[in-house]
């Protein structure tokens, strides 16, 4: 069946699936850590909705695979919920494995592949957490009732009793009584989308679909109202079910009829939702209003007494076929009550967690034909999914406007040597400043729209360091710091890697083992934390963790190894130039390879992720205290300001971002020290760079240059440049051809004029500073 | 040579017979190739007209420092920076002697979904020849490496080189006369 389903409903669920997953995750490895039982009983109800809404959505989309494997680990979860079973580590392995093959499974869908089947051991394991067995190995002395097997939906075991009352306090089973609120949120969730299917048959080009549509609802909330023993609701629902059944064929003359007395059984399906809530079960006298379903369901007309007498609301209806007594007060439309059940919904299950939202985006989600006759209505929609690439393409429009307006800004300019009027000259210089605000403004906002949390990449790192702690048999805490930080979606990405490869450093090679730590005085559990802030135009992620540091020696000594410095240099060079030597390809101290780390490809992924994000990597060290590694990296990548510079003929972009301060050195404070042209500045010394040597520029010399100063990290080097023309927003084009990926450029920008101009990879040139020296003196 | 084969597409035929009043037709009894013909220095060589993006007028190049020296550098093409390659240091022929400048062009192709520019003293004609009259090159052409050479058509009054564009631009093949250009620096 998943074949048949609309691609871009599958497309929503694999989204909300897969962002679900993600919370799953977190929230199980939280939980792991949480002591407070009444915290524990809340992530558990968390965890459980998150599942069971995943499950929910697969059922609906008929993704057989998913929904057996979901069920199983639910039922194990549900357990877990009712205190039968402890949480002990061998559970929550078993647990978040469960999430790893369901994320598996939604991956295998995404990428349109057969959906891999669970794998035995694990179903086993599962079903061990569920029936309670070997469960006193891990933990012993829990009170566990090996016959309860929960099941979620599809039990039925009871023989109505006669009802009398309108409300009644329900009596459940206690297995039972605990799926209450998942009872009341279906119910709710399942009435929104009638209402939505309701409307949709009142045009004849949707009713056959809407028809089908509830067809399916009655029959899943049938039965969810058979399992939980409310026989009125039980009947109106199988009627509803036989009207949609029929619907379709239903003449127009009592259709009104027909819809309405749906709606009304929608109606008595809510208030019996919000009485579940409050422990309650209703009856009502409905016996009419089913007969008067069926027989409309028949094709037979309602006496005339009857027919189309409900005034067109459901209370009328619901007055007139005696289930109820008129109510003056009642609303008379069904819309703004949906509206409420939502809330209400979100209200009774008392949480504050994303699973809720949820719940309400799938409505949506299943219903993309009815949003929009709900839009005028709804508040809960203050969020719109929208596809990537059109953010991307926008972002890309804006940066030819920002490149347009620069040339129209660079063409006022040159207008002034014109001699036009002067009010002419004005109208312009004021047009072309609005243009540049707008632009300016225009360019801030479509970022945003790309922008988002860290927490995104951050709420997965818990995980990753859990998995670490028990494989190295360390004791590890991770605190996050600032997970709210927005980046660009592009940043986002790009820095999943690098911080993976820096936490699993930091837990496998910094943080020591238990008994080292109690053996050096430090506390047996390690700590890392990952922190984010804003800093100016950059975001500043930093690692930090609390281990034995970095060791000078030990990395010179395997850097002389690998021959990337030899012992006379390394005597020159400061701590953090040694410790720059973790990035380099294929570089690792680590004695033994693992599964985790060591193989020294790692720090090269940082540092070359970072670098094509025209960020900045920062290691500071003290030994046996811990070790800290620091990105920066612009907010966004896409638009940076830079200072254009000439060198010879032609003119480069420099980034701002990475200019300290621009100086004109006199030629009495210019020095060279071993051939390397020197400069004093304040009171230390900076190297130069010729950028009309390293460039290969030709042209007139010229005596009096600027020093533009850059700096990475604690380096700053020097660019001796001819002229500076001023500061610029410039849009990055790549240059990946792989013709002109040689010099040290990180990309090209279209000037004012419509030329190109290359812009300076600062890190490079730093890097290349002294080894271009030293050729050009061999 | 199927790259050119596929040049016979009738939409092609018909796009280019407006596109060009100097059209020159052949006579021919097997497959017809339409080609695009531009001479560099002394020689005349011919690319499938479905290979070219566009023919620009000599602009602004950017020189690249520290690129292969036959990259003359990158252009602003629309908002798209394409690297520009000067097919006569490609084919190790002489700098200078570039004819009238006014001639002289930049040819935009497509290869292997890369967009990459050339330069050549000037373009002919667009003309179709049947691939009966194409001969499998010679061991050596006139100082270009034979690799790239697809074949050589006989025309009535003189030779067209035929080249194909995927060798000529492929990057091992680049990095090559890279190291030659280099070493014999």
């Amino acid at each position: 069946m998943a074949g048949d389903v609309d691609p871009s409903l599958m497309q929503d669920f694999l989204t909300e699936a897969g962002e679900l997953i993600e919370q799953l995750d977190a929230d199980l490895v939280r939980l792991e850590q949480e002591k407070d039982t009444a915290k524990q009983q809340e992530m558990l109800n968390s965890v459980f909705r998150a599942l069971h809404t995943v499950k929910g959505a697969a059922s609906f989309l008929g993704l057989e695979e998913v929904i057996r494997f979901a069920h199983a680990a639910e039922d194990a979860l549900n357990r877990l919920r009712k205190g039968e079973v402890a949480v002990t580590q061998r559970v929550m392995d078993s647990l978040l494995r469960s999430v790893d093959v369901l994320r598996g499974q939604i991956d295998s869908l995404n990428n349109n592949e057969p959906v891999e089947q669970c794998p035995d051991d694990l179903l086993k394991a599962l079903r061990a957490i569920t029936t309670g067995e070997s469960q006193s190995a891990d933990d012993g002395g829990q009170s566990t009732t090996a016959d309860s097997q929960p099941q979620v939906q599809g039990a039925q075991s009871t023989e109505p009793e006669p009802i009398q009352s309108n409300a009644r306090p329900l009596k459940l089973p206690a297995q039972k009584q605990d799926l209450v609120e998942f009872m009341v949120a279906d119910l709710n969730d399942a009435g929104a989308q009638i209402d939505q299917c309701l409307e949709q048959a009142r045009s004849a080009g949707t009713r056959t679909d809407a028809a089908e549509h509830m067809v399916e609802l009655a029959d899943s909330m049938g039965k969810t109202a058979d399992f939980f023993e409310l026989p009125d609701l039980t009947q109106l629902i199988a009627a509803f079910g036989g009207a949609a059944a029929k619907l379709a064929d239903t003449p127009d003359v009592l259709l009104d009829d027909m819809l309405v007395r749906m709606a009304a059984v929608r109606e008595l399906a809510r208030q019996q939702a919000e009485a579940l809530d409050k422990g309650l079960v209703l009856s009502w006298p409905t016996q009419t209003l089913i007969d008067r379903l069926n027989s409309l369901a028949q094709g037979q007309k309602l006496d005339d007494a009857v027919a189309g007498k409900h005034s067109q609301c459901v209370e009328g209806v619901l007055a007139l076929d005696g289930v109820v007594a008129a109510q003056p007060t009642a609303p008379s439309n069904n819309q703004p009550q949906v509206k409420q059940d939502t809330s209400d919904a979100a209200g009774a299950s008392g949480s504050t967690d994303p699973g809720d939202a949820g719940d309400g985006n799938d409505n949506n989600a299943k219903n993309p034909g009815a949003s929009s006759a709900k839009a005028g209505t709804t508040v809960a929609e203050q969020t719109i999914r929208v596809e990537v690439g059109r953010l991307e393409s926008l972002l890309n429009l804006v940066g030819q406007l920002v490149l347009t307006k620069n040339r129209f800004l660079g063409m006022t300019r040159k207008m002034r040597d014109l001699h036009l009027p002067h009010e002419t000259l004005e109208d312009m210089a004021q047009a072309a400043g609005e243009l540049d605000r707008l632009t300016g403004n225009l360019q801030v906002g479509v970022m945003r729209t790309r922008m988002q949390p860290l927490a995104k990449l951050f709420d997965r790192y818990p995980r990753v360091i859990r998995d670490m702690a028990r494989m190295t048999e360390k004791k590890l805490n991770l605190e996050l710091v600032g997970k709210d930080t927005e980046v660009d979606k592009s940043v986002l990405e790009l820095l999943a890697d690098p911080l993976v490869h820096i936490l699993r450093n930091s837990a496998d090679h910094g943080v020591e083992s238990p008994q080292k730590r109690i053996a050096a005085g430090k506390s047996e559990t390690g700590t890392i934390r990952l922190s984010a802030e804003h800093q100016g135009s950059h975001v500043r992620v930093e690692v930090y963790d609390d281990g034995k540091g970095l060791d000078r020696d030990v990395l010179g000594r395997k850097a002389i190894e690998k021959g990337l410095t030899t012992q006379d240099e390394l005597a020159t060079l400061s701590d953090d130039e040694v410790f720059r030597f973790i990035f380099a390809a294929g570089f690792s101290t680590a004695e033994k390879v693992s599964d985790l780390s060591g193989r020294g490809v790692g720090m090269d992924v940082v540092r070359t992720n970072i670098a094509k994000l025209n960020g900045v990597v920062n290691v500071s060290s003290v030994k046996g205290e811990g070790t800290t590694i620091e990105i920066l990296i612009p907010l966004t990548v896409a638009i940076m300001p830079a200072m254009v510079v000439g060198v010879g003929m032609h003119l480069y972009a420099v980034p701002l971002q990475s200019i300290i301060e621009i100086v004109r050195p006199e030629a009495a404070s210019v020095h060279s020290v071993s051939g390397q042209p020197v400069m004093r500045l304040r009171d230390a010394v900076l190297p130069l760079l010729d950028m009309r040597s390293r460039l290969g520029e030709i042209g007139p010399e010229n005596g009096n240059r600027f020093a533009v100063v850059v700096g990475v990290g604690q380096q700053r080097v020097g660019l001796l440049v001819d002229k500076l023309i001023g500061q610029q927003e410039v849009v990055i084009k790549p240059l990946d051809d792989e013709y002109t990926t040689g010099g040290p450029f990180s990309g090209a920008t279209i000037r004012e004029d419509g030329d190109v101009s290359l812009i300076l990879d600062v890190v490079q040139l730093i890097r290349t500073a002294g080894t271009g020296q030293e050729k050009a003196a061999a | 040579m199927s790259t050119s084969a596929t040049a016979t597409a009738p939409s092609a035929q018909a796009a280019t017979e407006n596109a060009t009043q100097r059209d020159t037709v052949r006579q021919t009894d097997g497959e017809l190739l339409q080609l695009v013909s531009f001479v560099v220095g002394n020689e005349e060589f011919a690319i499938p007209i479905l290979s070219v993006q566009e023919i620009n007028r000599m602009m602004q190049i950017t020189r690249v420092p520290q690129s292969p020296p036959f990259i003359e550098g990158v252009i602003n093409l629309r908002g798209k920076i394409i690297p520009v390659m000067d097919l006569r240091k490609r084919f190790g022929m002489k700098a200078g002697d570039a004819g009238n400048d006014n001639d002289n062009r930049i040819i935009v192709v497509e290869v292997a979904s890369r967009v990459i520019g050339f330069t050549v003293d000037r373009v002919n004609e667009v003309l179709r020849i049947g691939s009966e009259i194409v001969e499998p090159p010679p061991s050596m052409v006139a100082g270009v490496e034979s690799d790239y050479v697809e074949g050589v058509g006989k025309l009535d009054d003189r030779l067209l080189i035929l080249l194909n564009l995927e060798r000529l631009f492929s990057g091992a093949d680049l990095q090559k006369v890279d190291q030659a250009v280099k070493t014999a620096k």
